[in-house]
């Protein structure tokens, strides 16, 4: 299985020290990509898909809510999570109603977090892989299908099974 | 003078009669004739003595008539006289009528003015106890003005401490981060000491941040007094920028500077100084909240003797007729609890108390621009700017 692949965008440059150093520290393997802006993060998205992208609500520029709406239209089943300062519940409300998976409070709870950022990867992942499975197996039904026919129509050509 | 006239005409009378001629002898005759004489003589003397005494009568008739026509004249006189005093008596009396209303008008007049002078002295007890009330209005009004200072000062403090709690989260979020990330390495026996050094170093710089803002709140809030000391404004609007800088950053507004070559001192004080921009800038971020265009342009240039910053928005500017009240206390465009009023009166106080003045013009649609006139330092004062 390829490697988790996260992007965590914000406009403070510390914070994008520090979260993704703490992303490898307890989610090992994982790749952390950064943005420091919502239009950095839509050109890296047409490049790569990723299992989650961070993003922080309050940005210069495109907010993390317009981001969200991006994100639903051009990766709608990329989960995203929501940080927010503390207090901020209006816009909790409206990220969650925007297709957010979850959000974090600032000063971000590690545990929490990486809790959080599990759970939506899983998630993800899990949805793909039933996607995965169901195409998959959308494709054997279509398969056999083929094969059945293939065989009632050698059935029918035998010889002495037309006749009754 | 009939008596004068007849005794003129008297000496035919004198002349004695003849006596008869039968009787007449020589002697006798002689003795007649003498004694005739005699009576002549005498008669003459007498005549003459008449004639005196009738020279002596007329002339005192005459001293008479000249006395009568006199005390005539006398009489017409004093008649005239009388007739004058009569009427001068009437005139005294008319004067002395007119005198008595005069003295009765003047006693009621005495009384009005001695009412008069005790209604002054209650007026004058009364403004003096006005005035003083005045005085004791005058330093409560003064009083209550530096606690609306203190208090716009609080309410821009109350405003600021929203965003700023903000931007307090950062740091300490991620002074969070880094020392967990720390914790983490330690706990993971991790062999690189220089990566948890690393950490420890980022987390300390973010320490430092959140300690600035903290430390430039506490100045700004405390109620000082105010002190006159040569101040730097590009200096003073540094701070107030940098205390703002997040605030607008993140509302997507746009500062441009043009602070021209000089270094401009005024004679204030720095933290009143700063809420006067801090107010501008706050103003002007408010002003743009729902626009497309939002840019804040500050200049500073020195004219003669003076200091000129202007702080100009291309937010929607001032409804038209509302420029002359926007400096007024407690007049806010703003929705109720958005804001208290109080900036931009706060901000002409302080203004006026510099010696300067604040003026704001706004061409329909494009903007507001405020205008800031502060006289600079003396000469010899520009040496010490001080913060």
């Amino acid at each position: 299985m390829k490697p988790l692949s996260v992007l965590i965008v914000d406009d403070d440059l510390a914070l994008l020290e520090a979260l993704p150093e703490a992303l490898r520290l307890r989610m090992g393997g994982v790749t952390v990509e950064t943005a420091d802006s919502a239009a950095t993060a839509l050109d890296r998205m047409t490049d790569r898909d990723y299992d989650a992208i961070v993003t922080d609500i309050r940005m210069p520029g495109m907010d993390g809510l317009e981001l969200l709406d991006e994100i639903r239209t051009r990766r709608p089943n990329t989960p995203t999570l929501i940080i927010t300062g503390h207090g901020d519940n209006d816009l909790v409300v409206h990220a969650l109603r925007g297709g957010a998976r979850d959000f974090i409070q600032k000063p971000i709870d590690r545990d929490y977090f990486v809790a959080a950022l599990y759970r939506a990867i899983r998630e993800h992942v899990a949805t793909r892989q039933v996607k995965e499975r169901q195409e998959a197996l959308e494709s054997w039904a279509d398969e056999l299908e083929r094969v059945v026919e293939r065989l009632e129509r050698e059935l029918r050509a035998m010889p002495g099974r037309g006749d009754t | 003078m009939p008596e004068t006239l007849m005794a003129e005409s008297r000496p035919a009378i004198t002349e004695p009669p003849p006596s008869s001629p039968a009787d007449i002898g020589a002697t006798q005759l002689r003795a007649r004739v003498e004694a005739l004489e005699r009576r002549l003589h005498a008669s003459d003397e007498q005549r003459r003595a008449m004639l005196h005494i009738m020279g002596d009568l007329n002339e005192s008739n005459k001293r008479l008539a000249n006395q009568r026509k006199a005390m005539l004249h006398i009489l017409a006189d004093y008649e005239q006289d009388r007739r004058r005093l009569g009427l001068q008596a009437e005139r005294l009396d008319n004067s002395r009528r007119a005198l008595l209303h005069i003295l009765q008008d003047s006693h009621g007049d005495n009384l009005r003015l001695e009412a008069s002078r005790k209604a002054m002295i209650h007026i004058m007890g009364d403004l003096r106890d006005t005035t003083i009330e005045v005085k004791r209005r005058e330093q409560e009004l003064r009083s209550k003005q530096e606690q609306l200072v203190q208090a716009g000062k609080l309410a821009t403090l109350g405003e600021l401490t929203t965003g700023v709690a903000h931007e307090l989260n950062n740091p300490l979020n991620n002074i969070g981060l880094f020392v967990g990330n720390a914790v983490d390495l330690v706990q993971l026996g991790a062999t690189d000491k220089q990566r948890i050094v690393k950490e420890m170093e980022r987390a300390m710089q973010q320490v430092r941040k959140a300690t600035e803002i903290i430390s430039h709140l506490r100045t700004f809030g405390r109620a000082a007094p105010f002190s006159r000391d040569p101040v730097s404004l590009k200096q003073v609007l540094t701070q107030a920028l940098s205390l703002m800088q997040e605030q607008l950053r993140l509302r997507d507004i746009q500062v441009t500077l043009d602070l021209g070559a000089g270094e401009p001192i005024v004679l204030g004080n720095a933290l009143q100084l700063e809420q006067v921009f801090i107010n501008l800038l706050t103003n002007a971020r408010d002003a743009m909240a729902d626009w497309p265009r939002k840019v804040i342009h500050i200049s500073i240039a020195v004219a003669s003797e003076a200091a000129e910053i202007t702080f100009a928005d291309t937010g929607p500017g001032i409804p038209p007729g509302l420029e002359g009240r926007i400096f007024d206390p407690f007049f806010t465009t703003k929705d109720v609890g958005q804001g208290t009023g109080l900036g931009l009166s706060i901000t002409y106080g302080i203004i006026k108390d510099l010696g300067g003045t604040i003026s704001v013009v706004s061409p329909e649609g494009d903007g507001a621009t405020f205008l800031i006139r502060l006289p600079l330092a003396p000469p010899d004062t520009q040496e010490t700017p001080r913060q």
